[in-house]
């Protein structure tokens, strides 16, 4: 009978211990899997969201996060500069507010509003209508809740009153609805509209013109994000100008860090935790299986063998436990990430659990690791076993 | 003397020069900006909100401050600035607006009665049409990022509770094989089962108890671990792990019963079974 | 035909060192077993019959003196080639038994001979017919909980038997059971020695002891 054959039995010899020692190891593993998609997870999801926007280039005045730094000025010139640029596709210029949108009985939405230089129409999924057209009259597109909320569709006319300077009181603007589209970093409860510079001023009157927050840029296939993000450097070293890559970096060292430090302690606890399991289950069954050890060493059987038969043993322990944790912890992720997802104000396509090859493969080889250290001691106390002694020892008890 | 101090969150210009003919006024400035920029009470800088640096005024750092930490900003570099209010405004003020010299950010309201802000909150915005008076002490809707966090923390630890389960039911089955020839000749000899059982718990009661305060200890000594790790990372003060009384006492009340259960179950599999089969080897 | 015993032991001492001092087990013991011998060693408790038998096995290893196997010193061997010697040459059945719980009759026999190496077509033929010799041919699938004691014990003696050692050694065999059956395990046991194989058995049984063609008595750690 090979080592894997003598393990399989000694394991269903026990069938209620090997069961609950598997049972705990697919849990724990299935935590270690979760961790393991998390510590990527939100960079991942905000990766796709940033490159299904369309731009892998922006600028901003300073390096204040987007959106909350002081705004980009002489915004027109500079769009146009950045435009010119060999490395560049298209710059689109960006600027956000707040706005009421007054619905037909008078009652008020708080909405998200953005001002958008023109576009080729990258950076959301039209679900009605078309994209946004600065040549329209006062153009307007709509989120799908914002719609829902005051029944727009295309061709309704939208009324907006803006907010963005706490001290005026502004007359609404009737705008016309082009399309509802999804914008890839709508937060899952939010209303959002998005209207042309001019009709951004209009709504929002009082706002100094020519000003942005944001530029977002596309680069050429040829030169890259890396590529463009040089050649706007060196057009504009007083801007600060970043690719998505190092949007990522920025947010992985900063905001998202707390996941990431989380996932790490969560995996290394849990780690620890399925060693510790599997050796404690390891070694109370050579401890109570002693006399049976001594008497296969007594009948001539090497100490590699019944080594390897344990090694077989914890493999086959870690190894049903790791493949059921893949599938238990693809379910507790849905549950995490919907969890996490509640928070306010997060896009709603983001996700803090994302499937990669790369976690099945790391999870794969850390549980492995664990299997084969998990019976380093069993399988020392075997190989130091005394033969005579124990026999006597069993004989006496 | 200045009325109250107003915090700059964010300098657009930092310079250091020498110190300008007539006092400058003072700021204070954090504890962050000050390691980070270099500066020492008594230094005079320059602020400015134009990124180009444009009418910066002089200022000499009075103090150096550790700001109030705050978790929605953890990640944030806390590089801020405190300025008597008419020094921000005379710096942040917009020439081509006559009220700006009037305006401020936000007032904060501190009342007699704090139960009455919801009601102090609603009167004010209907007595002044455009103003937004919010209680600080928000109700909880269940959404706020803390919230959530707590949520994820407990599915976490509901987790951890599962595994844990599994690996002490496994434990206390192991335990309860190595008795069988014990409990047969006890069963043998005429010791009842209730009998056995109640040895059971009470061992398993006093073992489940001292892990679990164990198990508490050992949290409490690792919470200094865990905080000072944080707070060195994040360069702040904040508490990040704290084990309160409550939380104690909810671990406890978890696992002594938890302790207590496994081990009964696994006896009793084992009482289950005919004295003869226990007596088999 | 080889003339060289089968053992040869020369002042055999083992000392076993203690918390509260040293413990000579075996002081100087010289013995000399033949071929195809049956011999009965017979003593008090803890009077060295026991790691007698196991220096014989090659379980342990002598303090000091010599001992020969075949004609090999085997004394001072690695741990190996010691598990080798008792794979192939030696077979031992003990008081308790010590079959595996897990495995069936038929798996108990056969796997010294896997672990041998042996082929798988041999393997099933060995088995088969040691089951048969011990009679035992109809509970090959039975696990050792469903066996008697003294089933148990015939099925121990087969896996003994299944590398053809040329020695055999019994630690109290009939120990623990009752005495018929233990009797019925002592005419297998005589049978086994007649098919030639060497027989040493240490035993407190009178009966069990009268069989052998020599009997010896330990005392104290050495023979009387």
């Amino acid at each position: 009978m090979s080592p894997a054959g003598l393990a399989w039995r000694s394991l269903c010899g026990q069938p209620a211990r090997a069961v609950l020692g598997v049972a705990g190891i697919a849990v724990v593993g299935a935590l270690l899997f979760d961790m393991l998609l998390l510590s990527r997870g939100l960079v991942v999801s905000f990766r796709d969201i940033l490159e299904g926007a369309g731009f892998d280039v922006r600028v901003t005045a300073t390096d204040a996060p987007p959106l909350l730094g002081p705004p980009l000025r002489d915004v027109e010139k500079l769009t146009a500069a950045v435009r010119a640029l060999h490395e560049v596709r298209d710059a689109v210029p960006l600027r956000t507010g707040r706005a009421e949108a007054i619905a037909a009985d008078g009652s008020v939405l708080e909405v998200e509003l953005f001002g958008s230089g023109a576009r080729e129409g990258v950076g959301w999924t039209v679900l009605e209508g078309e994209g946004l057209n600065p040549s329209g009259d006062l153009p307007v597109v709509v989120n799908r809740r914002l719609a829902a909320r005051l029944a727009l569709a295309p061709g309704s006319k939208l009324r907006l009153r803006g907010t963005c300077q706490a001290s005026s009181a502004v007359p609404p603007v009737e705008l016309t609805v082009q399309g509802v589209v999804a914008f890839p970093f709508d937060a899952a409860s939010g209303l959002t509209a998005m209207t042309s510079f001019a009709g951004f001023l209009q709504v929002c009157a009082g706002e100094e013109a020519d000003l942005a927050e944001l530029l977002l840029v596309a680069s050429r296939r040829e030169a890259g994000a890396e590529g463009a993000v040089a050649a706007i450097r060196r057009a504009r070293p007083d801007l600060n100008t970043f690719s998505n890559e190092q949007l990522l970096n920025r947010l992985q060292r900063t905001d998202f860090s707390y996941f990431r430090q989380i996932s790490f302690v969560l995996s290394s606890i849990t780690l620890f935790f399925a060693f510790l399991l599997v050796t404690t289950l390891l070694t109370v069954s050579v401890n109570q299986r002693l006399g049976e050890l001594a008497v296969l060493r007594a009948l001539g059987v090497r100490r590699r063998r019944i080594a390897a038969g344990l090694l077989c043993e914890s493999a086959l322990l870690v190894g049903a436990g790791g493949l059921l944790a893949l599938p238990a912890g693809a379910l507790l992720a849905l549950g995490l990430d919907r969890i996490l997802r509640a928070m306010p104000d997060l896009p709603e396509k983001l996700h803090f659990f994302v499937f990669e090859p790369r976690a099945v493969l790391l999870h794969v080889a850390l549980v492995a690791l664990t299997g084969v250290l998990a019976a380093l001691y069993p399988v020392y106390l075997v190989v130091r076993l005394p033969i005579a002694a124990t026999l006597r020892r069993e004989v006496v008890s | 003397m200045p009325s109250f101090l107003a915090t700059l969150p964010l300098l657009s210009a930092l310079a250091v020069t020498p110190a300008a003919t007539g006092a400058p006024p003072s700021i204070l400035v954090t504890r962050q900006l000050a390691e980070t920029a270099g500066l020492n009470v008594g230094d005079v800088v320059s602020l400015s909100c134009d990124p180009s640096g444009a009418a910066a005024r002089p200022f000499r750092i009075a103090g150096i401050y550790e700001p109030t930490p705050d978790p929605m900003r953890l990640v944030a570099k806390r590089f801020e600035a405190r300025l008597h209010l008419p020094d921000m405004i005379g710096l942040t003020a917009d020439p081509r607006d006559p009220l700006s010299p009037e305006s401020v950010t936000a007032i904060n309201v501190a009342l007699r009665d704090p139960a009455d802000a919801a009601a102090f909150g609603r009167e004010l915005e209907a007595r002044v049409p455009g103003l937004v008076a919010v209680p600080t002490a928000r109700p909880d809707d269940g959404s706020g990022p803390f919230v959530v966090l707590e949520r994820f923390h407990l599915a976490i630890a509901l987790v951890t509770v599962l595994g844990s389960t599994a690996f002490l039911l496994s434990l206390m089955v192991m335990r309860a094989e190595e008795r069988k020839e014990t409990v047969g000749i006890l069963r043998l000899i005429g010791v009842s089962r209730r009998h056995i059982l109640l040895e059971v718990l009470v061992e398993g009661l006093l073992i489940a108890t001292a892990g679990a305060i164990f198990g508490v200890l050992f949290a409490w000594v690792t919470e200094g671990a865990v905080n000072r790790f944080f707070q060195w990372r994040y360069d702040t003060s904040l508490v990040f792990v704290r084990v309160t009384a409550g939380i104690a006492g909810r671990c406890v009340a978890l696992a002594v019963p938890l302790g207590v259960l496994a081990g009964l179950v696994a006896s009793w599999t084992l009482l289950r079974r005919d004295v003869v089969a226990l007596l088999r080897r | 035909m080889s003339a060289a015993p089968i053992v040869e032991a020369r002042e055999l001492t083992k000392v076993f060192p203690m918390p509260a001092g040293p413990v000579v087990a075996l002081d100087g013991v010289s013995l000399r077993i033949e071929a195809e011998e049956h011999v009965a060693i017979a003593g008090p408790s803890g009077c060295g019959k026991s790691t007698l038998l196991h220096l014989l096995g090659c379980v342990e290893t002598p303090t000091a003196g010599t001992l020969a196997l075949d004609g090999r010193d085997v004394a001072a061997l690695h741990d190996a080639e010691r598990s080798r010697i008792r794979l192939t040459r030696i077979g031992f059945i003990f008081q308790r038994f010590f079959l595996l719980p897990m495995l069936t009759a038929w798996e108990n026999v056969e796997l010294p001979q896997s672990e041998m190496g042996t082929p798988k077509a041999q393997r099933r033929a060995r088995t088969a017919e040691l089951l048969a010799y011990v009679g035992l041919e109809h509970r090959a699938g039975h696990r050792p909980s469903q066996l008697s004691g003294g089933e148990m014990q015939r099925v121990a003696i087969a896996r003994a038997l299944a590398n053809r050692p040329r020695l055999l050694l019994a630690d109290e065999p009939t120990g623990e059971l009752d005495e018929a059956t233990g009797a019925q395990i002592a005419d297998l046991l005589d049978r086994v020695n007649a098919d030639g194989t060497a027989l040493v058995v240490v035993t407190h049984n009178a009966a069990l002891a009268a069989r052998a063609g020599r009997r010896l008595a330990m005392r104290s750690g050495r023979l009387a």
